[in-house]
């Protein structure tokens, strides 16, 4: 976590808004039921709203802690199942090459 | 690399066993060593061409799926061009498209692309594919279970496996029916571009499932619709402040 003055929530309050409201919708309880077969969770985004306005009218380092926290809690779950394959370090070589035809064309 | 059921998109591949290539061949005929496509009648073929390549540009430039695809690509190196990494081909078959590894192109079944709507869609599948391509070392000949990956991932974040194209293809279901989907179309499409049993590819897609299901690169989240999308979009273009401030 960025420490001191530099840091600033990961997203700005508005995003957390529009995430809790995306995640409150009738929509959006369709989808989650269709996907997951259960109601969506939304409260951590309401959560996390009151953390970010409270960090921004009064720099609350608890606030900020529990922005933190949060957030990185959502990164472990998006990375916690293991890849299939080995991601690379570079793109493929031969991603920009001309394909063989223009080659032979030119 | 490949769609499902009435939408199969095998992926052509030059360099597989002479079965396997086969099995694309058939599908994407235009697809020869030669690399040209060939030439039909030139009226009704121009006109095909003519309108894939408007609806592809058309996706290129609004659809909010594939601009944060496009996005991503540029970022993990491999920045796209239209001429170079899009070709609109005659298909046999249902056919709509394949993403050719070995050309490091997106194939366009021109004469099988009904409208905007499905333009949309194939090229979110493809591209999905391509970005896997892009930021991993993705096995496409030998592997079966990377690419039961990609497909489950591709049927995943495309929007193929949305309630409405499932009510619209008569597959009535709501509670997780999307997993159900998922893994249908990803089985359908490996055994498009694989010779092998229904079995073998079942099973390679049940291995993978928990993991591929759940990597939502470079989503981040399933984008169920346009505004999932864009928000995804929104958070990819965050992603430095995101990062540095967690």
């Amino acid at each position: 976590m960025a420490e001191g003055s530099s840091w600033r929530p990961p997203r700005p309050c508005e995003a957390y808004r529009a995430e809790w409201n995306l995640c409150r919708s009738a929509r959006h309880f369709l989808h989650n039921y269709y996907v997951h077969g259960e109601r969506p969770a939304c409260e951590q985004w309401r959560r996390d709203l009151d953390s970010c306005r409270e960090w921004e009218e009064r720099r609350s380092a608890e606030a900020q802690r529990s922005l933190c926290e949060s957030e990185r809690a959502r990164v472990q779950t998006a990375r916690k199942h293991a890849l299939v394959w080995t991601l690379r370090q570079n793109p493929p070589a031969d991603w920009h090459l001309p394909l063989p035809q223009e080659e032979k064309d030119e | 690399m490949a769609g499902a059921s009435d939408e199969r998109r095998p992926g052509p591949a030059a360099g597989e066993s002479l079965q396997q290539q086969h099995v694309s061949c058939q599908v994407f005929p235009e697809r020869l060593a030669q690399g040209k496509p060939q030439q039909g009648f030139l009226s009704s073929f121009f006109s095909n061409n003519q309108k894939c390549q408007l609806m592809l540009l058309k996706t290129l430039q609004t659809n909010p799926y594939v601009k944060l695809l496009l996005d991503a690509m540029k970022h993990s190196g491999c920045a796209v061009n239209r001429e170079r990494h899009f070709s609109c081909e005659d298909c046999n078959g249902n056919v709509s498209g394949g993403f050719d590894a070995s050309m490091s192109q997106i194939v366009l079944c021109q004469n099988n692309i009904r409208n905007q709507a499905h333009m949309n869609r194939v090229v979110t599948h493809e591209l999905i594919h391509a970005f896997d391509h892009c930021r991993a070392h993705v096995d496409w000949f030998t592997n079966v279970r990377h690419l039961a990956c990609s497909e489950v991932r591709a049927a995943n974040l495309s929007g193929d496996c949305s309630l409405t194209n499932e009510i619209f293809r008569l597959h009535f279901g709501l509670k997780q029916h999307h997993q159900t989907c998922v893994r249908d179309r990803a089985i359908h499409s490996i055994l498009a571009v694989r010779n092998i049993s229904k079995e073998v590819a079942q099973k390679a897609v049940d291995e993978v499932f928990e993991s591929c299901f759940n990597d939502h690169e470079p989503f981040g989240r399933i984008p169920h619709n346009k505004t999932y999308a864009r928000y995804a979009h929104r958070d990819f273009q965050n992603r430095d402040r995101y990062y540095s401030n967690i």
